[in-house]
């Protein structure tokens, strides 16, 4: 497989992205509050690093049984953090309401379904069996992810369930980065692999740079501290005034009596 | 471009259209409710009875909020619940105050972090209402409405009067001003 500049240089940026996002994710203590995320970066270390080392001296069929081994951890890994986010969002009070848990469900159940019907529905025109394989399976991945996290974001709204600044600067990440790689993925399955592969590289090289996109705002977003907002509300403050004004008036009254 | 494609592209541009359409507005819900003023939380409140509430809430469970085991407890039947709470309309105008008021506890949150237990605990009592007003709802469209009336009506104004000590003991705590509207409001 040839690699371009462009190729290698977008390689390198999202080896260089996920360990200052892990060096973010140490050094600021979140690690203990996100395991499965930090746990899905350091294997995208590892991938890069196994992948890079392979294309350069291993064969085609070691890469490709090794890409699909790290894209389906992948996948099991950001469905790990979908959950780890619901139990952020969600288990607030130690415990899933019912009604939350069984809404969830659905959905995953109901979204489940939606891809798988799409993904049979694709039909990418493509030379080997392999390529196929590819196609649906990063459409498939996509499709899932975008509806799981609108899902979520749906019920925590619906239900009242306030997202702590982190878990909402994750999920936004992974969320905006689902929905565009749900509709880079339709564009890349329509063009398929047999007709040009430019077209794909392309595509691939737009994912890429969207990833990049999506790791910086993490990185950004997560080293930062939480702002909590201290201000007073303008119905407080007048409160407060007027308490205060009305004490000052009562200990004018004091004072004047005592004078007498 | 087969019909297939078609398909599968008409398909996915729909799901992809129909995910932005429910982030935005669900998002905008989102600072909707955010956004609200204490005025305009307050004036979304149900005016209810409270003596009345008070009297059901009392007759089923002690002033902590445990369930009361003395000979004297549920002693109001069917009828009395359904006269003094407004029948099921009355327990619909609760269901929709306990959302309000898990809003009212978010409010502060906003000032004291620390407040999002009560909204937590808020949260599931709510969940504990809405899951007693649709059985009654389920009830009545079979026709047993009557049958059912006593027990998961008193069950849903306990829980709502609970909710109710809740907010006003977490606005308590933090001596916010608002407890006199508060207080007045539920």
């Amino acid at each position: 497989m040839h690699l371009t500049g462009l190729d290698l240089f977008l390689w390198a940026a999202t080896f260089v992205g996920h360990v200052s996002l892990l060096f973010v994710l140490w050094f600021r203590n979140r690690i203990r509050s996100f395991p499965i995320f930090t746990a899905l970066i350091g294997m995208n270390i590892v991938r890069t690093t196994v992948l890079f080392i392979i294309q350069s001296y291993g064969t085609k069929a070691q890469y490709f049984y090794t890409f699909w081994s790290f894209a389906i951890l992948d996948v099991g890994l950001q469905l790990g953090v979908v959950c780890e986010i619901a139990s952020h969002v969600f288990q607030t009070a130690r415990e899933w309401t019912d009604s939350i848990r069984r809404q969830l469900i659905w959905w995953a159940i109901g979204s489940i379904a939606i891809a798988t019907g799409l993904t049979w529905a694709a039909a990418p025109e493509t030379r080997m069996w392999k390529q196929t394989v590819l196609i649906k399976g990063s459409f498939i991945s996509a499709a899932l992810m975008s509806e799981l996290f609108v899902g979520m974001i749906a019920l925590s709204v619906q239900a009242r369930f306030p997202w702590s600044t982190y878990t909402a600067r994750i999920s936004e990440g992974l969320g905006a980065y689902s929905m565009a790689t749900l509709a880079l993925e339709m564009v890349r399955t329509y063009f398929g692999l047999k007709s040009d592969s430019h077209v794909y590289a392309s595509l691939s090289h737009l994912r890429i740079t969207l990833y990049l996109i999506c790791l910086s705002y993490w990185i950004i977003t997560l080293w930062r501290d939480v702002a909590v907002s201290s201000e007073m509300p303008d119905l407080m403050r007048k409160q407060l005034r007027e308490l205060r004004d009305s004490s000052a008036q009562h200990i004018r009254l004091l004072e004047s009596w005592r004078r007498r | 471009m087969t019909e297939r494609t078609l398909l599968f592209l008409i398909a996915t541009s729909v799901l992809a259209a129909l995910l932005l359409a429910i982030i935005f507005y669900y998002r905008k819900r989102a600072q909707q409710t955010t956004s609200s003023s204490w005025d305009e939380l307050l004036s979304r409140l149900n005016s209810v009875d409270r003596i009345s509430i008070e009297l059901i809430a009392l007759d089923a469970i002690d002033e902590f909020g445990q369930p009361r085991k003395d000979d004297d407890a549920r002693r109001l039947d069917g009828k009395d619940i359904w006269r003094l709470v407004g029948g099921l309309d009355g327990l619909e105008l609760l269901e929709q105050n306990s959302v309000v008021l898990i809003d009212i506890a978010a409010y502060v949150q906003r000032w004291y972090p620390e407040a999002l237990d009560t909204a937590a605990e808020l949260r599931l009592n709510a969940g504990t209402i809405q899951w007693h007003v649709n059985r009654l709802r389920l009830a009545e469209e079979s026709g047993n409405l009557e049958g059912w009336f006593a027990n998961y009506a008193q069950n849903t104004i306990a829980t709502y009067y609970v909710m109710t000590r809740r907010v006003l003991a977490l606005y308590d705590s933090k001596s916010l001003p608002m407890l006199t509207d508060l207080q007045r409001a539920l």
